[in-house]
């Protein structure tokens, strides 16, 4: 197969701001964002109190969490069609093949992502920082938050990854959302159907978009970091 | 004669089948320097963690007329800034702001730390880094000041203008407990000797 000619298609795709192309991309963009934006506070939370107390069942929940890791995202595509669909528990809501659906795929996915990565974020940081935070006089959710903002940077790479994941996630996209042109057909979905269809220059041009922005983003955490590291 | 700042009484703690400290009584009065010296692993970590609340004694009780403030052997700076690092209690203090920038100025002046405004915390020397931990300790105006070998690790300059600021707090009748094997330290005119051995702790004036 000559990938020359597709592959030129593709850069002229996107230099044209082809119409399809653009809808998938912002599509894209702002449910994995509004996804992390919803899931972040409450998962990073949660890695904070996993990594720093003990109660019973601790133990038990990081396993599982550490498990939904591994989780086919297929899997949690299945079980939200399930729950949204017209005979389903939340079928009167009416969400099923609609951004939101995607939404809360995503949310699912990124889910055990921000968990597991805040989790190694904390129990990394140095233990000077909480007892000198309760030394000076903060109490118990003080001197928490400003554990995390002195490991604020780990914990970036928790919502970094998550965003990464759940931009480039197709299993659970095309289950709940359909790949409805125009509503709920992201990038990666779009490379899917594309290929499917042998229009390799479209595939190829999201392709090139997904791989700029898993580059783009990592780029900036690395130089964050790199900040980080010389305070 | 005024209550003692900190009081502890029938402290024991153990590690393992090691019993660490097996104190009685011992009484902190204002005003005081206490030197709390013992050899490597003798609890005097310990016993300065416990009196801060950061451990718990297996069995006694620890009281406290006030609030006690424990400085690391290696202090952790937050990595922000300098001003940052010296306002965070008085801000967890609820310190009014006039009232803080007051004193954030006084522990700049008082640890001589003016030229580091622009620096990162992180990128201070062993002994800025003890004087920074040292003002933002003091800048809190605790009742109890627990510091554990503020001496050790710190280079020729960095120790003396430790040494330094540990005398100033001397006179200016700071209550403070400096854990220390540092030889001038221990021979600090003015202060309390305390010797914990054995688990034992015994008080000698000096």
């Amino acid at each position: 197969m000559n990938l020359l000619e597709p592959t030129r298609r593709a850069f002229a795709l996107l230099a044209a701001g082809d119409p399809r192309l653009v809808e998938a991309i912002w599509l894209s963009f702002w449910t994995s964002l509004v996804a992390i934006a919803i899931i972040a506070p409450p998962a990073i939370a949660l890695g904070f109190l996993l990594a720093k107390r003990r109660f019973p069942g601790q133990r038990a929940i990081v396993v599982l969490v550490q498990a939904l890791l591994s989780f086919p995202t297929v899997v949690i595509g299945l079980v939200i069609y399930l729950l949204l669909s017209r005979r389903g528990p939340l079928g009167f809501m009416e969400l099923l093949f609609t951004p939101t659906a995607i939404i809360l795929g995503y949310t699912m996915i990124a889910f055990p992502i921000l968990v597991v990565f805040t989790i190694s974020a904390v129990q990394g940081a140095d233990a000077r920082i909480y007892e000198t935070a309760r030394c000076l006089g903060a109490g118990r959710v003080r001197a928490s938050a400003t554990t995390l903002r002195e490991v604020r940077f780990g914990v970036l790479a928790a919502v970094v990854n998550g965003f990464g994941r759940v931009i480039s996630e197709v299993g659970a996209a095309i289950m709940v959302g359909g790949n409805i042109e125009g509503l709920t057909r992201n990038i990666p979905t779009a490379i899917a159907l594309e290929t499917s269809k042998g229009d390799f220059a479209q595939g190829i041009a999201l392709g090139l978009v997904l791989m700029t922005v898993a580059l783009g983003v990592n780029i900036a955490l690395a130089l964050l970091q790199g900040r980080g590291g010389l305070r | 004669m005024s209550a003692p700042i900190a009081l502890a009484t029938g402290l024991r703690k153990r590690f393992g089948a090691r019993l660490l400290l097996a104190i009685d009584r011992l009484e902190v009065e204002e005003g005081r320097t206490y030197i709390l010296t013992g050899p490597n692993g003798s609890g005097k970590t310990t016993l300065l963690r416990i009196l801060a609340g950061l451990e718990h004694a297996d069995a006694g009780e620890v009281r406290l007329r006030g609030a006690a403030v424990y400085v690391h052997q290696q202090p952790y700076l937050f990595h922000t800034s300098l001003r940052h690092n010296l306002e965070y209690g008085l801000k967890c203090r609820r310190v009014p702001a006039g009232e803080r920038a007051r004193r954030v100025e006084d522990a700049i002046a008082w640890a001589g730390l003016r030229g580091q405004l622009g620096t990162p915390p992180a990128a201070f020397s062993g002994g800025e880094k003890q004087r920074a931990a040292l003002a933002r300790a003091r800048a809190l105006r605790p009742e109890l000041m627990l510091l554990d070998e503020p001496t050790s690790n710190l280079d020729k300059e960095g120790r003396a203008q430790t040494l330094a600021l540990l005398a100033q707090l001397r006179d200016e009748r700071s209550t403070v407990i400096v854990a220390c094997h540092d030889e001038e330290l221990i021979a600090l005119p003015g202060t309390t000797r305390l010797r914990l051995d054995n688990a034992r702790i015994s008080a000698e004036a000096s």
